[in-house]
């Protein structure tokens, strides 16, 4: 049994901004273990996105607590959960990843200088991600130059940037016809193999599930089902 | 790289940027533009108070100031002028005589302040040959003649080389009467002065008082530079201990008020200019905050902390700002600089001005402080009205942010 990664207990999120609560979460346990590949699956309004969102820290639950690498996130202030997001999280949106005024070079090399590393370093890294994600040629184009997939490839490695253990993604290949989310997924399977970084992601995507090893069903907030498969 | 991403941003939505920098641009000029033409205004009053009626300095006998009669004379001021005359400091001084009678027309009678001058010594000072509309000044040689203000002649419904008897007391409470011949009659930028000062030799005047000839009841210093006063007026008041020696200030408290309220009320109005600018650009970045909601949230995603965030909004305006003030500040001063040379003619409003003392050819001015403080008070506006945006910014939940469409 490997090191968890993700430990989230009872976490439930009930969003009372509209006039009737609505359960998006409850009482959902999950358990993620260091270096797997993860689809969470479900229809639209199940809670997917809610739960990455609890996963990155980026919303608080409304009962429960996540652990991510040990670290009890939901108890942590918002200044220490950037810094821990920045050090350990990477994440990859459906749209709107990457700073529109800035070229590929300058998007992933934005997160490196927000961890201090140094430029030549920083240099290092940029080519080397952008060369893992096959994209050295677009290293000074601006996304809006570049393509929907590969906007998301250079996503995924400005999320790599940090050297992070998890990366969460939300419906990485939405906005993507079928052989650049194909491709990305390729890219994001040989990174969790080679560099034992963890994965999990949702989607609706059936050739997307298809290549994960482990898929979670979330219905109504809730997990449905947890299996293991192997990937096509 | 946050300060490259702002310089970027800014560049994203051009058309907004260039509202928000020409706003400052109109903000900016439309101050220095009210402040100059307001200074403009008031210092040409205070010129022509200063140039040609009060002179920098003047000097009284202590009671004359008071009781305004001709008998509080200085003395032997023929010897004391002919050493200020001679002085490198001094543009041109002139000694005056000074009563206050009625002169009568045919028709009327009005109250007038009747000043004795040398004819030649204050065409530098009070300068009636350069205010006369008619008539020449003191040419005939006669000694009976007298110059009238337009608006007085017409009050008093005379012309020139008409008759006018002249009634006041001498220095030995005695009342005399001189009859005069209308010389010349002036306008000046000032009609309420027009009205009630007349001049005549002032020999004649002295004669008229039983004074001697080096006697005077005001001596009048006009200097090179005005900034040299205070250091000059400690000297005069050291040359003449026992007379009243009293700077422009002094003699027209009103104008030093002037100045004082020059600030004041324009001041409020550049702020009243620049508070319109800060609904602008609050306006503006507000749009710029609320249209990339869903970016700030991705920000925060990745690390950016909400203080980098509220920096990066800041750095916008700022920069925006720092486009637009030297644009507006170089406009004003073009402005200032081609108006102050050329002057802004506001004849239509010349009747209502020049009664208050103003001229109806405005030159704009502005000295560089002015400039600067205006420039300063625009960035902190700027800055302020970027508070907001940016914490609205501030208030911008990740998880929400990056949900909303």
């Amino acid at each position: 049994m490997g090191k968890t990664i993700i430990d989230a207990h009872n976490v439930s999120k009930t969003y009372k901004e509209t006039a009737i609560p609505v359960r998006a979460l409850q009482d959902v346990h999950l358990h993620i273990e260091e270096g797997e590949f993860v689809a969470l699956v479900g229809p639209s309004g199940s809670g997917k996105s809610t739960l990455l969102n609890m996963i990155g820290g980026l919303d608080e639950p409304t009962s429960g607590t996540v652990f991510v690498d040990g670290v009890e996130i939901t108890k942590l202030r918002e200044n220490k959960l950037i810094d821990f997001r920045l050090q350990n999280i990477g994440f990859v949106f459906q749209s709107f990843n990457l700073i529109p005024v800035l070229t590929s070079r300058e998007n992933i090399g934005f997160v490196l200088q927000l961890q201090k590393v140094a430029k030549k370093d920083r240099e290092k890294r940029v080519l080397e991600l952008l060369r893992e994600v096959g994209l050295e040629e677009k290293i000074n184009s601006r996304p809006g130059e570049l393509s929907g997939g590969q906007q998301q490839r250079v996503a995924v490695a400005r999320a790599l940037a940090s050297k992070p253990k998890i990366i969460l993604a939300d419906e990485p290949t939405a906005n993507l016809d079928s052989k650049s989310a194909s491709n990305l997924l390729d890219i994001m399977a040989k990174l969790n193999k080679e560099e034992k970084i963890t994965f999990l992601f949702s989607t609706h995507d059936q050739r997307v599930i298809e290549k994960a090893r482990r898929v979670i069903t979330l219905v109504d907030g809730k997990v449905d089902s947890d299996v293991q498969q192997k990937p096509t | 790289m946050l300060v490259q991403i702002a310089w970027r941003n800014i560049w994203r939505n051009k058309t907004r940027s260039f509202v928000v920098i020409g706003s400052i641009v109109i903000g900016l000029w439309a101050s220095i533009f009210i402040l100059a033409f307001a200074w403009g205004l008031y210092k040409n009053n205070i010129d022509e108070s200063v140039n040609r009626h009060l002179s920098h300095i003047q000097v009284h006998h202590p009671e004359f100031t008071d009781q305004q009669e001709s008998k509080y004379v200085i003395k032997n001021t023929d010897s004391i002028i002919s050493v200020l005359q001679k002085d490198d400091m001094v543009q041109s001084a002139s000694m005056r005589t000074i009563a206050k009678g009625m002169i009568a027309s045919p028709t009327t009678v009005s109250g007038v302040t009747i000043y004795g001058i040398s004819p030649k010594a204050e065409i530098k000072q009070i300068g009636l040959n350069q205010n006369l509309i008619q008539g020449d000044y003191f040419a005939s040689g006669k000694d009976n003649e007298i110059f009238i203000g337009e608006k007085l002649a017409k009050k008093l419904k005379i012309k020139l080389r008409s008759k006018v008897v002249v009634t006041f007391t001498d220095i030995h409470a005695n009342i005399v009467s001189g009859a005069f011949r209308v010389g010349g009659i002036y306008k000046s930028k000032n009609l309420s002065l027009d009205e009630v000062n007349v001049y005549v030799q002032k020999q004649t005047l002295d004669n008229l008082l039983d004074l001697q000839p080096s006697e005077s009841n005001e001596l009048a210093i006009l200097l090179k530079d005005e900034s040299a006063l205070d250091s000059y007026i400690t000297y005069v008041r050291q040359l003449m201990s026992n007379q009243k020696v009293e700077d422009w200030k002094d003699l027209a408290p009103d104008l030093e008020l002037v100045i004082e309220s020059f600030n004041l009320y324009t001041y409020i109005i550049s702020g009243i200019i620049l508070l319109a600018l800060t609904f602008g650009i609050v306006n503006t970045m507000l749009m710029s905050v609320l249209e990339r909601i869903r970016e700030l949230g991705m920000l925060m995603a990745i690390g950016l902390n909400k203080r980098k965030i509220f920096f990066m909004i800041m750095l916008e305006t700022l920069f925006l700002t720092l486009i637009g003030c030297p644009v507006g500040l170089f406009i004003g001063w073009l402005s200032v600089l081609v108006l102050g040379t050329y002057g802004i003619n506001i004849a239509i409003f010349s009747e209502g001005l020049a009664s208050y003392g103003f001229s109806s050819i405005i030159y704009p001015a502005l000295d560089g402080q002015n400039y600067f403080t205006v420039a300063l008070m625009c960035l902190i506006t700027a800055l302020l009205s970027a508070i907001y945006p940016a914490y609205r910014a501030l208030q911008l939940n990740p998880a929400e942010s990056i949900r909303k469409i």
